[in-house]
């Protein structure tokens, strides 16, 4: 058991967004818990968490600074890249968009709690030329920031891919998604040593491709599917980083962090947290 | 519990609809203003004639000499009506507490409490806003706040396009630099005022205390005081759009400053009115009368009825002197709309001795009337009153 806990002492395991009401029905968050005590009762749980607002805004630093503020200093924040640069893209704007961004997110490196920029592109954004060339230029903006892409097309699922991750030092995502053609499929490729990341979105195959949030992420994951991602994806990927980051989006109904408590059980070779 | 208001507004709401017909006006400056009217004023404006320096309610020739390259276009109110009412059929999807002005492009949506079925406010506004861009071809600014007011400051910060999320418990930092012309309910006199104090930004107004601010807004002045720490408790209401809702419109084929012809135009509003006022089974109370002169100025007039009536003949005679009120420029008149701010439940109490020859009689008529217009269309029966024709005596 302690071998156990040792290989997995730099592994941290949070959800996508915490600022969920819906998990106060759940009880996750005590009763009329307020959105701005969410945070600090959140890091009572987990150790990271990833901001998804900033797909929605760019980032401000000045937010950024007060959210810093409310948590722990060991506490960390992996954050997404704004949506004008992964879905919106418009060709005469994003680099400033990118300027933009970086100023935003100062406060977090700064204070050392960036985990990770996370570049989330949608299906569309498949491997076309007009797309690599996009790629490139896009993490060259964004170079000196710890940044870790999540494709959902598969065409990215290839050697040439990775090695070119590889060299410079990008963390590919790893995803847990329902198994559907042309998604991406759930690998444990390591292209940065410095850090892996794996998202948990749920296997919903019926409400992946809805239009709606509260369907696509409406997923519960069984302690025997988490136990197999554990043995097949987390555990030999976390043998060849320093550090990995997992994170469950099945934020619907308070999965994810019911699902992120248990496996944060079994890493610590506690077996699956028993039900209340 | 917190609140989510999300606030939906298409800035130049007027320009945005003439460029979804005409695309060729995407990125030109455009001055929509009444044409063929000496001293018409802009409408609206296009945000490139605004950075050329022309604002609403310039005089057109004024607004020109500033935007030369200026495309002018004349108003279609009811095109941007259409308009206004194709984005609430969107949002409805999402919320009942819906709050829109009439043809501004400006919408309030109140989100509590559905996050179960459609996630995160964030998450439906922004879809609203893919939504409106893929079917209308409209780009509305948008932001999410945990009141209306805060979230109104907050898309007027992101105009032209773009979003502003303000989470809960933000308010007063968001709002602590910002200069005070941007807050809701703070007039033209009331930023002179401040002016004076050598007060321009909020974080400098809320150092004075309720006591100083009562002295000099008086009542305002504890909604003032909440205003700028990001504190409204205003719900998102229908009340003003059904309350717009109760109104009609009367556009005179040519302008005019006729006598017989505007009391032929005020009869026909009217008689509108009133039909609507029955089919809802209310009277009522108070009345505005809006008068739209052909250079765009509009003139108001607002007074009560006593008794409260939903009857064509008495509600004609008590507001002929609303319109001799609004009617005070020597310009033509291009439009009248008629509003019923105050509807009541009829009186209940009877008359104590049968008037058969007053009002029961006018009723009777009304009713006929009525019936006929049900049946062979709105036009089909009118009284005397709402015929003109050139050379009556005005």
């Amino acid at each position: 058991m302690e071998q156990r806990l040792n290989r997995f002492q730099d592994v941290v395991v949070g959800t996508s967004g915490y600022s969920y009401v819906e998990w106060i029905d759940a009880g996750f968050y005590p009763v009329s818990t307020s959105q701005k005590a969410m945070l600090p009762l959140y890091q009572e749980s987990f150790r990271a968490t990833e901001l998804n607002y900033t797909w929605y805004q760019m980032p401000r630093a000045t937010a950024i600074e007060r959210m810093c503020a409310r948590v722990a200093p060991g506490f960390r924040f992996s954050v997404k890249l704004t949506k004008t640069m992964t879905h919106e893209v418009v060709d005469s704007r994003w680099r400033g968009e990118v300027k933009r961004y970086r100023q935003g997110l100062d406060p977090l490196v700064r204070s050392g709690m960036l985990l990770a920029v996370l570049i989330q592109f949608p299906f569309s954004f498949n491997r076309s030329i007009h797309h690599r060339h996009y790629l490139a230029a896009l993490v060259e903006e964004l170079a000196g920031l710890p940044l870790a892409v999540e494709f959902r097309h598969d065409s990215w699922a290839c050697d040439a891919v990775f090695a070119e991750f590889e060299q410079r030092k990008i963390t590919l995502v790893s995803v847990d998604l329902p198994p559907l053609a042309y998604l991406f499929p759930c690998l444990a490729v390591v292209t940065n040593p410095g850090l892996v990341y794996l998202r948990f979105h749920g296997r919903n195959i019926r409400g992946w491709g809805s239009g709606s949030m509260q369907q696509q992420f409406d997923y519960d994951y069984s302690d025997e599917e988490l136990g197999e991602r554990l043995e097949g994806v987390i555990t030999p990927m976390a043998a060849k980083a320093e550090r990995s980051a997992l994170f469950f989006n099945n934020h619907v109904r308070g999965q994810a962090p019911k699902n992120a408590r248990t496996l944060m059980a079994m890493l610590s070779g506690q077996g699956p947290a028993k039900k209340a | 519990m917190e609140r989510s208001i999300i606030h939906l507004n298409v800035a130049d709401f007027a320009v945005a609809v003439e460029q979804t017909r005409n695309p060729g006006l995407k990125g030109a400056p455009v001055i929509i203003a009444p044409t063929g009217a000496p001293r018409a004023v802009v409408y609206d404006m296009s945000e490139e004639a605004f950075q050329e320096g022309v604002q609403k309610g310039m005089p057109l020739g004024r607004a020109f000499r500033l935007s030369p390259r200026a495309t002018l276009l004349p108003p279609c109110p009811n095109l941007y009506e259409r308009a206004m009412k194709a984005l609430i059929s969107k949002t409805l999807a999402y919320s009942p507490r819906i709050e829109s002005g009439k043809r501004d492009g400006h919408l309030f949506i109140d989100a509590t409490g559905t996050s179960r079925m459609f996630g995160p406010a964030v998450d439906v506004a922004w879809r609203l806003n893919r939504e409106m861009k893929t079917s209308l071809g409209l780009d509305p600014v948008w932001s999410v706040a945990t009141n209306k007011l805060v979230a109104k400051v907050a898309t007027r910060l992101a105009k032209p396009f773009g979003e502003y999320i303000v989470g809960p418990g933000e308010e007063e930092a968001f709002l602590s630099p910002l200069p005070l012309e941007i807050i809701p309910g703070l007039g033209r006199e009331d930023l002179l005022r401040l002016r004076e104090f050598n007060l321009s930004r909020v974080f400098e107004l809320r150092s004075l205390d309720l006591a100083q601010l009562e002295t000099a807004f008086g009542k305002r002045a504890g909604a003032i005081y909440d205003g700028i720490r990001g504190k409204d408790v205003a719900p998102v209401s229908r009340a003003a759009e059904e309350r717009e809702c109760l109104g009609v419109d009367h556009e005179f084929s040519e302008d005019t400053n006729n006598g017989a012809c505007l009391k032929q135009g005020m009869h026909l509003v009217v008689a509108s009115l009133c039909q609507k006022l029955r089919r809802m089974g209310v009277h009522c109370a108070t009345l505005t009368l809006v008068l739209t002169y052909s250079d765009g100025i509009r003139r108001y007039a607002r007074m009560g009825l006593k008794p409260a009536t939903a009857s064509d003949f008495t509600m004609f005679r008590q507001c002929l002197p609303l319109l001799y009120k609004a009617w005070n420029r020597r310009i033509r008149i291009r439009h009248l709309r008629l509003v019923c701010d105050r509807a009541v439940p009829p009186d209940p109490q009877l008359d104590l001795f049968d008037d058969d020859t007053g009002k029961k009689k006018e009723e009777r008529l009304i009713n006929a009337m009525e019936r006929i217009r049900d049946r062979f269309g709105p036009s089909a029966v009118a009284p005397g009153l709402a015929f003109y024709s050139a050379g009556q005596m005005t």
